[in-house]
């Protein structure tokens, strides 16, 4: 320790206050580059495979507790949890039977409008990591990674709704951003009326916006908010949403609305990813029409709105 | 010699990554601290270890790829806080222990406004008041963990 009790003269000083700014700057100029996506994308990815172990650190102990519980659960407990599954099962199956007759009915009146038919999707069930992450940052991480198949930009929904997209994945892991953070847009639909539009995070779990709503849409409050399929990302069809307030207020062009997600968005245990090939970005005719998105960011690439490309 | 000098301080401050990390029940986690800053102040504070501020950054960037946060958005706060330990050191190291914990929670608080700063910049929602708990917990949680990695410390020292 031969510096110990050093640090009080003048050239110090002035050393060490440079060396603030410089680090200061770095820092600031890194996370201007992060926020708009630039540069500093490929770093972030390579450096986040450096950190995957401490998430398995986490993860493994609170994984491993959770199993031993369920290992050391009562027989009679676990009989009658199956008898409740098989029933909660047979109650599904039925609702299924009837809405496979409906698929078979929207597959000949999809084929009578001539227009497209809507795939299977296969989906990955993926289990939500025990790990916390800043509650500011709005990602969550779950226990599928490059292994099982993951790529960025896959939907990710839970049983309710849409929840996000992946945004980076790792070896055993990946990282969803979820539709709540501010960088995230999402073209979607209101039911009934069918209106298109954006939505966009608002930096808070319970609430998204939706703009650029004609003001004399017919949207009221409790409509559905679903992906419109625009983008080619999502799939159309997923709930997001329900209208909780609109707004239009007079001398603006448009109306807005505010929309609470359907999904659990960060209390979840599971999610399901869907592995839809994205249709491939580059040749999708992509309009930018204005939105606030930064362009290069994975989450605005994703939802890129695409107004004037109606079908 | 100098390796083994820098051991503990690095697995202390994984560890203070780890707890960073690590899921607490929903009311519990608006109190927890910034381990990650607390356990940096020791160390510089009583070692003069981990008191450049290149190291500050480096371990700021990892805490930011951790938690999800902007890359430099922690690394920023640290920065700050070895910085200002790195001014004032000589005369916070001969505080008595309360006033020394009240120092802490004014470093804390200035990182916290920085992040809130930043946030707010980020335009991600505005914080509640529940955002200020973390520097009271740290204050309080100062005088504690001083003593623990103090014991660390010179135990490490007998043993060699």
């Amino acid at each position: 320790m031969k510096s110990l009790g050093t640090g009080g003269t003048v050239s110090d000083t002035i050393g060490g206050t440079a060396r603030l700014m410089f680090y200061s700057l770095l820092a600031i100029s890194m996370m201007a580059l992060d926020y708009r996506g630039q540069y500093v994308e490929r770093f972030r990815t390579v450096a986040s495979h450096l950190v995957e172990p401490i998430f398995w650190a986490i993860e493994l102990p609170f994984s491993s507790a959770g199993r031993i519980a369920t290992s050391w659960r009562d027989r009679a407990e676990t009989g009658q949890r199956i008898a409740e599954l098989e029933l909660a099962i047979v109650k599904a199956r039925a609702r299924l039977g009837r809405l496979t007759d409906l698929e078979s009915e929207n597959a000949q009146l999809r084929i009578l409008l001539e227009t497209a038919r809507r795939t299977d999707q296969d989906v990955i069930a993926a289990e939500v990591a025990s790990v916390d992450l800043d509650p500011f940052a709005h990602r969550i991480l779950v226990r599928r990674g490059r292994g099982d198949g993951i790529r960025p930009g896959m939907p990710v929904i839970d049983s309710r709704g849409v929840l996000g997209q992946v945004e980076q994945v790792l070896l055993g892991m990946s990282q969803v951003i979820l539709i709540s953070d501010p960088d995230h847009a999402l073209p979607v639909q209101i039911l009934p009326s069918g209106e298109r539009t954006i939505a966009y995070g608002s930096g808070s779990l319970d609430r998204l916006r939706l703009t650029d709503l004609p003001m004399n849409a017919q949207v009221d409050r409790g409509n559905v908010v679903v992906t419109s399929g625009i983008g080619g990302r999502f799939p159309p069809g997923l709930p997001v949403a329900r209208i909780g307030s609109i707004q239009r207020q007079p001398g603006q062009a448009f109306a807005t609305a505010i929309a609470a997600p359907l999904s659990a968005m960060d209390r979840n245990r599971l999610v399901l990813i869907l592995e839809s090939a994205p249709r491939v970005d580059e040749n999708a005719p992509v309009q930018d029409s204005g939105a606030e998105s930064g362009p290069d960011s994975p989450a605005g690439q994703a939802a890129e709105p695409a107004e004037d490309e109606d079908p | 010699m100098k390796r083994t000098g820098n051991l503990i301080p690095a697995l202390t401050i994984l560890a203070a990554i780890l707890l960073t990390v690590m899921p607490l029940p929903e009311g519990l986690a608006v109190w927890r601290p910034h381990w990650v800053a607390l356990v940096l102040i020791y160390w510089h504070l009583e070692t003069g270890r981990l008191r450049s501020l290149g190291t500050a950054f480096a371990i700021g960037i990892v805490l930011d790829l951790t938690t999800g946060t902007l890359l430099g958005q922690h690394a920023l706060g640290l920065v700050i806080i070895n910085f200002l330990i790195g001014r004032f050191r000589n005369r916070l190291r001969f505080f008595p222990p309360w006033q020394q914990a009240l120092a802490v929670g004014a470093l804390l608080i200035n990182e916290r406004v920085v992040q809130l700063w930043i946030i707010g910049l980020l335009e991600r929602g505005w914080p509640d008041w529940s955002w200020w708990l973390p520097p009271v917990t740290g204050m309080l949680l100062w005088p504690w963990l001083f003593l623990l990695l103090d014991a660390l410390r010179s135990q490490r020292r007998l043993a060699r």
